[in-house]
């Protein structure tokens, strides 16, 4: 259905194209909630004062919070959500509000520095490649992402390339 | 904490080949919901059964991105404060519905003897879920290691030695 031509064109278009996202401050409820939501029980992610103790500023996000995250802002109004809830401008440079479903094919993250509480980070995401590839359910795209995250003093945190599965 | 103990049982024990602990990790539907709320992930895949069924599911799945936080945490849990997860490249194989039980097994693929006082592992992960026990995710994990967790000094048996640390 939504493989076609201009599809194919549209993530072209967005090879290398770099799109520079301020993600704002990673708050310290956020870090809990997420450590809460995944079973942790290291107090690195939970407690303040363990993490200082650790010679850390603030609780310390697990490894792949920040790349977890879907959407830093408030969320999309209603009608500019795909069918499948998913949000119609987030994070997938060339991808198109409706006609596509969207799966996560795996990430390859490197981890740089520590993100703690308190942190405010700033994203950096290109479209790397698209290839198109045969799937049981017929033609399938496969995207790559590049996602650099610095703080606010451009030092590296993390550095990801996602790759995501339309259909 | 058990910093010292596990840096005194795991001394000189890693080698190419050797197979770290399996850990279970319980989901469920409410930790589904959790994590896509703490993540603003808003994919109906993940709450909405409903939709799950007419996509072909038996259930709600759980998020690519929460098997790579499990898997993540499998590294974190048995480094603790002893080292460092540097890198970890995660591929989702098979869904997995909420209530699978995934259990993650690692097992060393390559040592990288970097300096005196750096070393790390290559480890291969994989996930499997209890009711039939195939693959939902697999990994590769890079971790510093204290170098004398390592079982010998430097051999040919090292893959991937010419690696440098990034």
């Amino acid at each position: 259905m939504a493989i076609d031509e201009a599809l194919i064109e549209a993530l072209e278009a967005e090879r290398g194209v770099e799109h520079v996202e301020e993600l704002g401050e990673i708050s310290a409820v956020l870090i809990r909630r997420y450590a809460a939501a995944i079973g942790e029980t290291s107090p690195l992610y939970s407690d303040s004062a363990y993490a200082r103790a650790q010679g850390h500023a603030d609780v310390v996000a697990p490894p792949n919070f920040i790349a977890a995250v879907i959407n830093w802002g408030p969320g999309a109004p209603y009608e500019r959500l795909r069918e499948d809830g998913t949000e119609a401008d987030t994070h997938l440079p060339g991808v198109p509000a409706k006609g596509v479903r969207v799966m996560g094919g795996g990430e390859e993250m490197s981890f740089k520095r520590p993100v703690v509480a308190g942190t405010v980070v700033t994203r950096t995401t290109t479209l790397a490649d698209v290839s198109e590839r045969e799937s049981s359910q017929g033609p399938m795209l496969v995207v790559h992402y590049s996602d650099r995250y610095r703080d606010a003093a451009g030092e590296s945190l993390l550095e990801t390339v996602r790759t995501v599965l339309l259909r | 904490m058990r910093v010292g103990e596990e840096a005194e049982t795991r001394r000189g024990t890693l080698r190419t080949g050797s197979v770290l602990p399996a850990t279970e990790y319980p989901t469920s539907t409410v930790q589904i919901f959790r994590y896509s709320a703490a993540t603003w992930n808003t994919h109906r895949i993940h709450y909405d059964k409903d939709y799950a069924v007419a996509e072909g599911y038996p259930d709600v799945l759980v998020q690519s991105h929460l098997h790579g936080a499990l898997l993540a945490r499998y590294c974190t849990d048995w480094i603790g404060a002893n080292g460092r997860l540097l890198e970890l490249g995660l591929r989702v194989r098979r869904f997995a519905i909420a209530g699978e039980t995934l259990t993650v097994l690692g097992t060393v693929k390559a040592v990288e003897h970097l300096d005196d006082a750096h070393a790390a592992i290559a480890l291969e992960l994989i996930e499997t879920r209890g009711s039939d026990g195939e693959t939902c995710a697999t990994a590769t994990a890079r971790i510093e290691i204290p170098p004398d967790w390592l079982a010998s000094a430097p051999t040919d048996e090292t893959p991937n030695a010419g690696k440098t640390a990034a």
